[in-house]
């Protein structure tokens, strides 16, 4: 919660506000301001407010973490990364969407196969790019229109365990989260296509 | 792909090969460029300590720090000195040195003549000393020009340190917008994997190079060799090449200790005093800090080394290694790319 809310909120329940403000609160509006030194023009504190996957993360923690962050304009049908490409980033769609598609039955070859789904704004993909070793992308990204993403590559997690490592723990809960809801979702397909597979056995 | 997305590609690669070419074409501005980054990277572990942690931590190192240089700043300043007067005493008995060299050759000739024979004629120490005299007298009418690069250094470095410390996030980031993205994540990934690879190899081998030099700097002085400070010193710098640094370090002690006439003066001691330096080094210092970062086999370290020295002289002797730890990172992830596309 913003430190702003958590002020109305006492307020309102009639709470006594703070008379003093604390040094790190300081910090964080010197450093939040957009006339301190290096600060960007690029906010994406917003964009990440709305991402339900960051939800623990604080209002300095998400500009500290935008900050790791690449942004990278993709025109349409421009290909961010084909499948079988080695991996080593996450993206999340700021502006625009994406296609993905997967080809089952020549991975290797330049067709793009068929599309599975279509992603919007402030939806994300490639996170096992991030985690894995030896990453090979199991589908190809394709922009649908002009898209902005925002990544997060294998050096940035690096930096960010190193320089903040509560932020870069954080991020990999979150990380490791997603990836265990795409595996509980995969584990039901799997229940459900072995179902199917059982009960056409059964009929034949 | 899209004519646009052609041009930007082509585009980088062209500032790309520009960039490059300038680097070659004007090393008096590239050397302290590199001077200056490898500084930077030196100072990057303080970098971590003052960044992270709690406030009351960066504090605690922060004061550290502060005292660590005041502190260090006294035995710095009292190493210098001795390095100077060591010179400077170096200097003034090279007469005497000549004249005990000459004295030595004329009992080994007499040695020759009397066991077999044969007379020689030949005066190698007189030809030495006559090119040192001429190369020394070069070395003084190149002295204006010294001066000025290094007045050039004094200008340059800690104006190329200011862009590092304070410019250099802002232009990688500049940097990085500017690469196409059918090849950003490979390139990113890469350069990055290279920035880690030379940090880490020049801390690591500054520290080695400390290390080294300060058990022999303190061997010496215990067994009371002549020059301490000056062969500590040169054996620390000379331990920055790998495999033929040690013995290339060892050769001015060995030199000292042969011309010396000084009863006392132990070559067994200084030659065990080496070895034990270096072992320590082999067995403690390289494994635990340069070979995690260096994983090359030692016939690819001799070969590159040579290489970078007849490429770059002794700035190509020193970074050719993690420039070669590098490409073989480079071809792994070729070799991995064309492994799944087969």
């Amino acid at each position: 919660m913003s430190y702003e809310k958590d002020m109305m909120e006492k307020n309102q329940r009639g709470e006594v506000i703070p008379d003093k403000l604390d040094i790190p609160l300081l910090k964080y509006l010197w450093d939040a301001s957009p006339l301190s030194f290096g600060s960007s023009k690029e906010n994406y504190h917003e964009f990440f407010k709305k991402i339900s996957v960051l939800n623990s993360f604080s209002d300095n923690e998400l500009r500290l973490f935008s900050k790791f962050l690449h942004r990278r304009e993709f025109i349409t049908s421009e290909v961010i990364f084909r499948q079988g490409d080695s991996g080593y980033g996450f993206y999340f769609v700021f502006q625009g969407s994406v296609n993905i598609y997967a080809n089952h039955l020549n991975p290797n070859k330049d067709d793009l196969g068929e599309l599975i789904i279509r992603l919007d704004q402030r939806q994300y993909f490639g996170e096992m790019g991030l985690l894995e070793e030896f990453n090979r992308r199991s589908a190809s990204v394709v922009a649908a229109e002009n898209t902005v993403v925002l990544g997060i590559f294998k050096p940035d997690l690096e930096k960010m365990l190193e320089f903040y490592p509560v932020l870069g723990a954080k991020f990999l809960r979150e990380t490791a989260l997603i990836m265990a809801n795409r595996m509980g979702h995969l584990t039901r397909e799997v229940m459900s296509l072995k179902r199917k597979i059982k009960e056409l056995e059964q009929r034949v | 792909m899209h004519r646009n997305l052609k041009l930007k590609l082509f585009l980088f690669f062209f500032l790309l090969f520009a960039t490059i070419s300038f680097a070659f074409l004007f090393p008096r501005l590239t050397l302290p460029f590199g001077f200056a980054y490898i500084i930077y990277l030196i100072a990057q572990p303080l970098k971590v300590l003052l960044t992270n942690g709690s406030g009351q931590q960066r504090i605690f190192f922060f004061m550290l720090l502060i005292l660590g240089v005041v502190f260090s700043m006294f035995p710095l300043f009292a190493a210098f000195y001795n390095i100077d007067t060591d010179f400077s005493k170096f200097s003034a008995q090279l007469p005497e040195l000549q004249k005990n060299l000459q004295d030595k050759f004329f009992i080994f000739k007499v040695h020759v003549f009397e066991k077999i024979g044969y007379r020689i004629n030949i005066d190698p120490v007189s030809f030495v000393v006559r090119k040192l005299e001429k190369q020394g007298a070069l070395l003084l009418a190149q002295i204006p020009t010294y001066l000025s690069s290094f007045f050039e250094w004094m200008l340059l470095v800690p104006m190329f340190l200011y862009f590092f410390f304070f410019q250099s996030k802002k232009f990688s980031q500049k940097f990085l917008r500017s690469i196409p993205n059918s090849i950003f994540e490979k390139t990113y990934v890469l350069t990055s994997q290279f920035n880690t690879k030379f940090g880490e190899y020049i801390i690591a081998k500054f520290i080695e190079a400390t290390f080294l030099g300060t058990i022999v700097t303190i061997g010496l002085l215990a067994i009371g060799f002549p020059y301490p400070f000056v062969l500590g010193f040169i054996a620390g710098i000379t331990n920055i090449l790998p495999y033929i640094g040690p013995l290339i370090g060892v050769l001015p002690a060995l030199l000292v200790a042969l011309l010396s006439q000084d009863p006392h003066v132990s070559i067994l001691g200084m030659v065990l005093i080496f070895a034990f330096a270096n072992l320590i080094d082999m067995v403690l210092v390289f494994p635990l800090l340069v070979s995690k970062v260096v994983d090359l086999n030692p016939i690819i370290v001799v070969v590159s080394v040579i290489v970078g020295g007849q490429v770059g002289g002794i700035v190509g002797m020193i970074v050719i290694i993690p420039f070669i730890a590098f490409f073989k990172l480079l071809f792994q992830e070729i070799y991995k790319d064309l492994s799944v596309q087969l």
